[in-house]
């Protein structure tokens, strides 16, 4: 098929004018560090950092590249794959602020990957490892998010090295992957100048999210490493175990990097996503085990408080809330519950009143949910851990799937489904999306031009 | 101020306010994020207030790389001969730059932190501001010196630098991680204009990297202070 060169440049600089931005922008696009240039436009690919499963190809952990750009050829497929070292339990990944780089970690043994993105954006290659991330942090384990900071990137532990519970830390490294400093969650035993708002000071960690034009970051906290690599079950059936999982947010100062305030939110709190809007100062967050909606939110006196403001779906049968998307106009917020298999749509625009307008079945196991900035593609993956998927459950229950849909703005469409078990690949978790226009690369000319 | 329609794309991409004053309100009055178009707090008031000197810790991101640069008479210095022994900031810029919220926020503000620091005992005499093209080919050093007398005081430090050429730019560029691309317009023509990440450099006197700014946090008194911390800490 025939494209003029002057379509395929249009497409080329939409993005391009957004990478100048650069002083701007987060997995999902609307969920990304504001530090970084973000895709305004029709993405190119998703880049899935994936779990090896025992006998299933190659058997380790890799990142996975599909094109989700429907004017390519390749459209819906996988393109490209390149394998780590072994299976470290892959979760969640993030790009460096210049977007060039893609940090990927394993949470069970505590290894990073870092991936060029940037060299050749169609296939991402393995960079380099950092393999001290314990050692260096002085304990702490479990990187998971890895959140771009101005020329650095701030990593989220979920557990330590001395005990392996919950107790854990944030580590800083600047972009060449070298350690900088530790920042431990306040505790009851050292709040570190923080002010315990609540019942809670557990010192647990999981999200990081920043809002930067009120210099304040806010954490989340889970579990450690003795449950999320133990099984589900076992866990669910240990009244101990249950107890070990967090219940606090802490706002910090962004800044300095000291903690401020330690707020209740009980019941595991996870994702973490922040309003965009320049007045909006909140940032919603959902618990896993007691299924609610929660805002982190500041007053008129600057003061900063957590309040519960939605259920999502019947918390008595535990829908387990997993991951969460706002939209770019603070207007919806996706939320994924991962024992039902449902995303559920809530109309936030009043954020003290969530309201549910949308629900859709997805598959078992759903977990990660990514959206497209202008709010008009989303893609899921499965897979939450490898010990805590459907792996004993009914055949039908452990599916390993990436889908395709779009929204608009009514319901969801779906477009194409990839089976990461047929493909050989493994357990799909957090995509981040891809382009060509943030290299100033042009996409193959056999690529027509977006919407076409 | 005024914002041009690309601008405030721009700005919107950011996520901070927009307008100078009036993001000091606190009240949570949710409006959707596309009606309001930010425009860097350089520019304006910081919207919170910034922690005090000596009360955190600014740690070592990794030493300053060296290279060769053009200084205002045309000579080649090492980066790290005007770096050594001062406090530094360091901002990339290419005089031609158009992003409201790129190259000329660094400038201003580098322009407005001249008179805090010459007003400050501690500082008058120990800081150096260095701008640094990374467009040898317009920026020549008579360009940058006639830039720079539009923004430095009478007898302040502040010196404006270009390169020889794209070998020696792209050597800096390539240690500081500064990624720079050519924007092209809708038929794919260069337009002249460089796509690129802004960012400031604070290095100590021992030739440390002891922070990095983009626009949220480019700000004088934010600048300010993270130098007394620095220098009050050693």
């Amino acid at each position: 098929m025939i494209i003029s060169v002057q379509k395929r440049f249009a497409h080329f600089v939409a993005g391009l004018l957004f990478g100048i931005a650069a002083v701007p922008a987060h997995a999902d696009e609307t969920c990304q560090s504001p530090y970084m240039p973000k895709i305004v436009g029709q993405e190119d690919f998703i880049y899935v950092w994936t779990l090896g499963v025992p006998d299933l190809g190659d058997g380790q952990d890799k990142l996975v590249t599909v094109d989700v750009n429907p004017a390519s050829p390749k459209y819906g497929k996988v393109i490209h794959q390149v394998s780590v070292p072994g299976r470290n339990e892959a979760h969640h990944s993030g790009f460096t602020d210049d977007r060039r780089y893609l940090w990927a970690g394993g949470l069970d043994n505590s290894k990073i990957f870092i991936f060029d993105v940037f060299t050749d954006p169609a296939a991402p290659r393995l960079h380099k490892t950092l393999e001290n991330f314990s050692p260096s942090s002085g304990g702490v384990t479990g990187p998971h998010t890895f959140y771009a900071l101005p020329g650095r990137m701030l990593v989220t532990g979920l557990s330590n090295a001395s005990d392996k519970h919950g107790r854990t830390g944030m580590v800083e490294y600047n972009n060449a992957g070298e350690y900088v400093a530790s920042y431990w969650m306040p505790t009851d035993e050292n709040l570190g100048g923080a002010v315990k708002s609540g019942q809670f000071a557990d010192g647990y960690g999981y999200d990081v999210r920043a809002l930067p034009r009120r210099n304040v970051m806010v954490t989340s906290s889970f579990t450690g490493w003795n449950n999320y690599m133990n099984n589900l079950g076992k866990v669910m059936a240990n009244k101990e175990a249950m107890g070990r999982f967090g219940n606090t947010a802490v706002v910090w100062n962004l800044h300095t990097r000291q903690p401020k305030k330690i707020l209740d939110v009980p019941g595991a709190p996870l994702e973490i996503r922040c309003a965009w809007g320049s007045f909006n100062n909140y940032c919603f967050t959902t618990t896993a085990l007691t299924s609610k909606i929660w805002l982190i939110h500041e007053d008129k006196k600057g003061e900063w408080h957590s309040k519960a403001v939605a259920e999502i779906g019947d918390p008595k049968k535990i829908p387990l809330p997993v991951d969460i998307s706002i939209s770019a106009d603070d207007g919806l917020l996706w939320v994924n519950t991962w024992n039902d298999g449902m995303t559920r749509v809530f109309d936030v625009k009043d954020p003290f009143q969530p309201k549910q307008i949308y629900s859709e079945k997805i598959g078992a196991q759903v977990n990660m949910l990514s959206e497209s900035w202008d709010g008009k593609r989303i893609y899921f993956t499965s897979s939450l851990l490898a010990n805590w998927d459907k792996t004993e459950a009914p055949a039908g229950e452990d599916l390993q799937y990436f889908k395709g849909y779009t929204w608009d703005g009514k319901q969801l469409t779906h477009k194409f489904t990839l089976d990461f078990f047929k493909h050989k690949l493994g357990r799909p978790h957090q995509m981040n999306f891809g382009a060509y226009s943030l290299y100033a690369q042009a996409p193959p000319a056999n690529t027509l031009t977006a919407g076409q | 101020m005024n914002v041009t329609p690309r601008s405030l794309l721009i700005c919107l991409a950011i996520g901070i306010p927009a307008s100078i004053s009036a993001h000091q309100d606190h009240v949570i009055e949710p409006v959707p994020a596309a009606a309001v178009a930010p425009t860097a707090p350089g520019y304006g008031s910081l919207g919170f207030e910034a922690p005090k000197p000596g009360t955190y810790a600014l740690p070592s991101l990794g030493v300053a790389a060296d290279g060769i640069v053009l200084d205002g008479a045309g000579t080649p210095r090492h980066l790290h001969d005007l770096m050594s022994g001062h406090t530094v900031l360091l901002s990339f810029i290419y005089t031609s730059c158009n992003d409201v919220n790129g190259c000329p926020l660094a400038t201003y503000v580098l322009g407005l932190v001249q008179t805090p620091i010459s007003a400050h005992p501690l500082l008058k005499d120990r800081v150096r501001l260095l701008s640094l093209s990374f467009d040898p080919a317009r920026d020549t050093r008579e360009k940058m010196q006639e830039y720079g007398n539009r923004f430095r005081q009478a007898g302040f430090d502040w010196q404006f630098l270009t390169t020889a050429g794209n070998s020696d730019l792209h050597t800096i560029l390539d240690a500081y991680g500064q990624l720079t691309l050519p924007e092209r317009d809708a038929e794919g023509r260069v337009t002249g204009n460089l796509a690129h990440l802004l960012r400031v450099y604070l290095i100590d006197e021992q030739l440390r990297i002891r922070n990095i700014y983009n626009a949220n946090f480019l700000h004088p008194e934010i600048l300010v202070n993270d130098i007394l911390t620095v220098l009050e800490g050693e």
